[in-house]
């Protein structure tokens, strides 16, 4: 079974043809994309800006992570589900789109760029959880997680003006 | 209607035609109208949900508010100018549109409360929390909420 048959499958389901047919459909799954996305972004903001020195409303950084971090699953399930939607509904055009592909591959360099962090200097926590700046290693972790996610965003609303179908 | 015939003015202005002309511009601006939504909604989700009593309740409510009201009104300042531009750039699509108009009316209750019911506690002593926030929580968390799902269907309208 090739990639093609695979997606061209997807876009036949009956679920993606509502989401194509149905003029409300699309619009709302895309509006719970975008606050999904911007509840991940704002809660990782919040997080990476104490990693890179910025103070939060706390000064425990383990605290912090283990206070925000939640929202932010929660959040990018619900990125992830929508976004799903979007892409059966024309699965064959979103495949074959360069910003889609690099969005999937900024968002796995985003989630290595934490299980890093995670296996690393949130090990030691112990030892920098009140320090203000953090140490080097998590501040790095911090501006790469900030970055990542801004091109993941960039990359998401040029999919919009790049995508190869028009309903 | 004046409204038409402003928008058929800025939409054919020198600025307008050169901001459709250049393809990246109008994706450009939409990219940092949503990452200034999303520091919004990261800031108000903290402070209301402090607000609510839902977390970080170790927390002086004051100091919450202190640390995360300036993010909201810088996130403010530059929705409204990335906003402005989109609208210079399309016109027809913005102000000629009713999702945009309600859109509007949603930012500034947003605003209006804001201003009204947190911007008092950035003076409030430590250890004060008798504000009734918790309602006033909600209505503005689902108001935020409100904005971008019209502000996603201004592209459909």
């Amino acid at each position: 079974m090739s990639l093609e048959t695979t997606l061209q499958q997807l876009y036949d389901l009956p679920i993606s043809s509502t989401i194509r047919e149905n003029v409300n459909a699309f619009p709302l799954i895309e509006s719970l994309h975008v606050l999904a996305i911007t509840l991940v972004f704002g809660t990782i903001l919040i997080v990476d800006l104490r990693l890179v020195g910025v103070a939060a409303h706390r000064r425990s950084a383990d605290r912090l992570i283990r206070e925000l971090l939640p929202y932010t699953w929660v959040a990018f399930a619900l990125a992830v589900i929508s976004g799903s939607l979007l892409f059966i509904s024309n699965a064959p055009a979103y495949a074959a789109n360069v910003e889609f592909q690099l969005k999937l591959v900024t968002i796995v360099l985003a989630g290595i760029n934490m299980a890093i962090f995670h296996s690393t200097a949130h090990r030691r926590i112990a030892d920098w959880d009140m320090d203000l700046p953090p140490p080097a290693a998590a501040r790095v972790s911090g501006l790469l997680s900030l970055a990542l996610w801004t091109v993941v965003i960039l990359l998401g609303r040029w999919i919009g003006f790049t995508l190869d179908v028009l309903f | 209607m004046f409204i038409q015939s402003f928008g058929e003015w800025l939409y054919d202005t020198p600025l307008s035609t050169t901001f459709r002309e250049i393809t990246w511009v109008i994706p450009a601006v939409q990219s940092i109208h949503i990452l200034a939504i999303a520091v919004v909604i990261g800031s108000a989700l903290v402070l209301e949900l402090r607000l609510a009593g839902l977390i970080a309740t170790d927390e002086d409510p004051g100091n919450v508010v202190r640390r995360y009201l300036p993010w909201i009104w810088k996130a403010l300042i530059v929705l409204l100018a990335s906003g402005t531009l989109l609208i210079v750039a399309e016109p027809a699509r913005t102000i000629g549109n009713t999702v945009f108009w309600v859109k509007m009316a949603l930012v500034l209750g947003a605003y209006l409360l804001t201003l009204a019911f947190r911007r008092p506690m950035l003076a409030s002593p430590v250890g004060n929390v008798a504000t009734p926030a918790k309602p006033i929580a909600f209505v503005l968390l689902l108001v935020w909420v409100a904005v971008i799902f019209c502000g996603r269907f201004i592209a459909y309208t």
